[in-house]
């Protein structure tokens, strides 16, 4: 009996636990079966975590591979508001303000959020990183990203333009190159511990592509030269505006790009508008004078003119149709070569007439004026030239002299070039290669001839013509102390808001080249607005003196040579 | 099976386990190793970003413009590195006065403060 009751025990104990195992080997089964995705799911997240892995922003070198834009790390804070008491809150927008140098609206607003993460300040400097830290505030911390930075601060700002915070080119050579510089993104799946602190774990990882980098054709050097000179005059002459171009004639490489006002790309973000304007390909002014050498050459190349052809100058004053049309200094006869020289607005409209609207109007169309000269920077304006068919009567007596069309400064640095290398229009251009992060040649971007716009004995006969306005005509002040160098000025009224042509608003502007028989630079300077003085060889022939001078020794061009 | 082989089985697997565990805890004390010294290096290649970026920004010629004002008395020599400052007609002619005092009145007059010479005068 006593046997019989303990085997009873026994049984009872062990169905017991059979249905305890059977019970843990259903739930087993169901598990693996049914919910391993969903735990696996959820461990997967706790363990490991996806980083998006930014690429390396391409650098920006002038021709000489010195850095223009570079990349540097740089700190960005953020919160979570919901750690935070409101207290916290309220002690914290007493400091932060001045260590972030922040809004405290913007802060109140950032830390009432209901959320567990905001943004409180995006690449901070060093400083404010350790004051920052130094508070050690719990909910803070901080994320490490790439801060595009200038080392030369406002040199060359139109043509770099600046990188926005997300790393995306905003103007300039950085937004119309950016898909060349941003380069891809990678992402990778790595492992993190109990704390959550990432460990360097890679469980899956697609590394990204580093941006390439830019060589431009710009060489700092030139650049500075240009730009110290064009700010003297700019500020000499209390000018609204300034443009200064210099440029290789026979491979249109641009080495200097500059135009006032202008802006430091370090600190984009308080600019002005007017600041940030490219003046030098978005700007449309008449050219006054300096247009002179498209009817010239074009006279010269169709065989109306030689240079001593003779031009009655009216004395100074010639009615015109309904018009009376002046020159600055009244003239009697003057040679063909001495219209120029002297800048006859008279004797100019006479040859003019010679060729009529239709060939000059060719002329104007192949030296590249009415189109894009095909920069690579946004924003470029084609320029105005009127078909022959709308022009009016009195346009014959306009557009030969530079009114009635509209240029842009490096339209006229492309014309003026036409006749420093022989004839041949060239595209301008401003960026020579890109490299990968290796140094090795991705795209390279050579000359490009655009057409022969003039033959190359005309182009000749031009450098001389030209050669004299320097020498002996309106361009006196542009004489380079060492060598010869040959150009035109131009004095453009600009126009009233009512549309007639203003009295106390011009455009003072040279274009030219040297040394003048074997051209090294070609360089347009314009200055809108300039007061008290604003004849084009006055405020802009010497900064034309200056850079050719201290551009040519740089670029070791032998004088001694001239 | 008999209690040996039972235990030898045992053993081996407890082995396995225990070359598992360690295995494990080996790869993340390596890992968190790893972590740290990419973190130094990360840090160092920051800071060398940034020093090279303050030289540059130190040698810039709008830096160097900036710090030889309106004399304009600056010229860029042949190699753009160099900043070559035109030494004044007065300087040398003072200088050269000095140098042909003679010996005595060397010796007993007050010095003058150092001077610094520029890079080829």
């Amino acid at each position: 009996m006593h046997i019989v009751n303990h085997r009873r025990r026994i049984v009872t104990v062990y169905v017991f636990f059979f249905i305890g195992l059977l019970f843990c080997a259903f739930r087993l089964a169901y598990i693996q079966f049914f919910r391993a995705n969903y735990l696996a799911g959820i461990a997967r997240k706790q363990h490991s975590v996806a980083l998006e892995l930014e690429p390396r922003r391409g650098t920006i070198y002038d021709t000489n591979l010195k850095p223009q834009a570079v990349n540097i790390s740089a700190y960005s804070l953020f919160a979570n508001p919901k750690v935070l008491s409101r207290a916290e809150k309220n002690n914290l927008l007493k400091i932060l303000p001045q260590i972030l140098g922040a809004d405290i609206d913007f802060l109140r607003e950032r830390l009432l959020r209901n959320k567990s993460f905001v943004w409180l300040a995006r690449k901070l400097t060093d400083d404010q990183v350790v004051a920052v830290r130094k508070l050690k505030i719990k909910g803070f911390d901080f994320i490490k990203e790439t801060k595009r930075c200038y080392p030369n601060g406002y040199l060359l700002s139109h043509v770099l333009g600046f990188a926005g915070l997300d790393n995306n080119g905003l103007e300039g050579v950085e937004l119309a190159f950016n898909q060349y510089l941003k380069g891809e993104s990678g992402f990778a799946l790595c492992l993190r511990d109990a704390r959550q602190n990432k460990l360097e774990i890679w469980e899956k990882m697609s590394a990204p592509r580093d941006g390439y980098d830019l060589v431009l054709t710009i060489d700092e050097v030139v650049q500075y030269i240009a730009e110290r000179e064009l700010d003297k005059a700019f500020r000499q002459f209390n000018a609204q505006g300034a443009s200064i171009i210099v440029m290789n004639p026979r491979t249109g490489e641009i080495l200097a790009f500059a135009n006032r006002p202008t802006y430091d790309l370090n600190e984009y973000a308080g600019a002005s508008k007017e600041s940030m304007r490219n003046r030098a390909i978005c700007d449309l002014f008449e050219p006054g004078s300096v247009f002179k050498i498209v009817t010239a050459s074009a006279a010269l190349e169709e065989r109306k003119v030689n240079e001593n052809s003779r031009f009655f100058c009216e004395n100074g004053a010639w009615n015109f149709g309904s018009h009376t049309l002046h020159d600055h200094q009244p003239h009697g006869w003057l040679t063909f070569s001495e219209v120029i020289e002297q800048s006859s607005n008279i004797g100019t409209v006479k040859v003019a007439q010679l060729l009529g609207p239709p060939l000059l109007h060719k002329y104007i169309k192949s030296y590249g004026f009415g189109a894009k000269t095909g920069l690579e920077l946004h924003g470029e304006i084609n320029g105005m030239n009127k078909d022959p068919r709308n022009w009016s009567k009195t346009s014959i007596g306009a557009v030969p002299i530079g009114q009635e069309v509209g240029v842009t400064a490096l339209q006229l640095v492309a014309a003026v070039s036409v006749i420093a290398n022989g004839g041949q229009l060239v595209k301008p251009y401003l960026v020579k290669e890109i490299r990968d992060q290796y140094g090795e040649t991705v795209k390279y971007f050579s000359p490009a001839p655009v057409r022969r716009v003039i033959s190359e004995s005309t182009a000749a006969r031009m450098r001389k013509i030209l050669t004299k306005v320097i020498e002996q005509g309106t361009g006196k002040l542009a004489k380079p102390a060492s060598f010869s160098a040959a150009g035109k000025t131009g004095t453009a009224q600009k126009l009233d808001p009512n549309g007639a042509y203003s009295h106390d608003k011009f455009v003072g502007s040279f274009i030219g080249f040297a040394p003048a028989d074997n051209p090294q630079i070609a360089m347009v300077v314009t200055l809108d607005e300039p007061h008290p003085y604003y004849y084009g060889g006055v405020v802009s022939a010497p900064v034309f003196k200056n850079v050719a001078e201290d551009v040519l020794k740089y670029l070791n061009y032998n004088l001694n040579t001239e | 099976m008999k209690l040996p082989k039972f235990l030898l089985l045992l053993f081996c697997v407890t082995l396995l386990s225990l070359t598992y565990v360690w295995q494990q805890t080996e790869i993340f004390r390596l890992a968190y190793a790893g972590q740290k010294n990419v973190n130094s290096y990360q840090e160092l290649l920051d800071k060398n970003t940034v020093l090279k970026y303050n030289i540059d920004k130190e040698g810039s010629l709008i830096r160097i413009g900036n710090q030889v004002p309106a004399s304009g008395e600056f010229e860029l020599p042949e190699s753009f590195r160099l900043v070559r400052l035109k030494v004044s007609q007065t300087k040398i002619v003072s200088y050269q006065a000095r140098k042909q005092e003679n010996l005595f009145a060397r010796l007993f007059a007050i010095k003058q403060q150092a001077e610094a010479k520029t890079i080829n005068p």
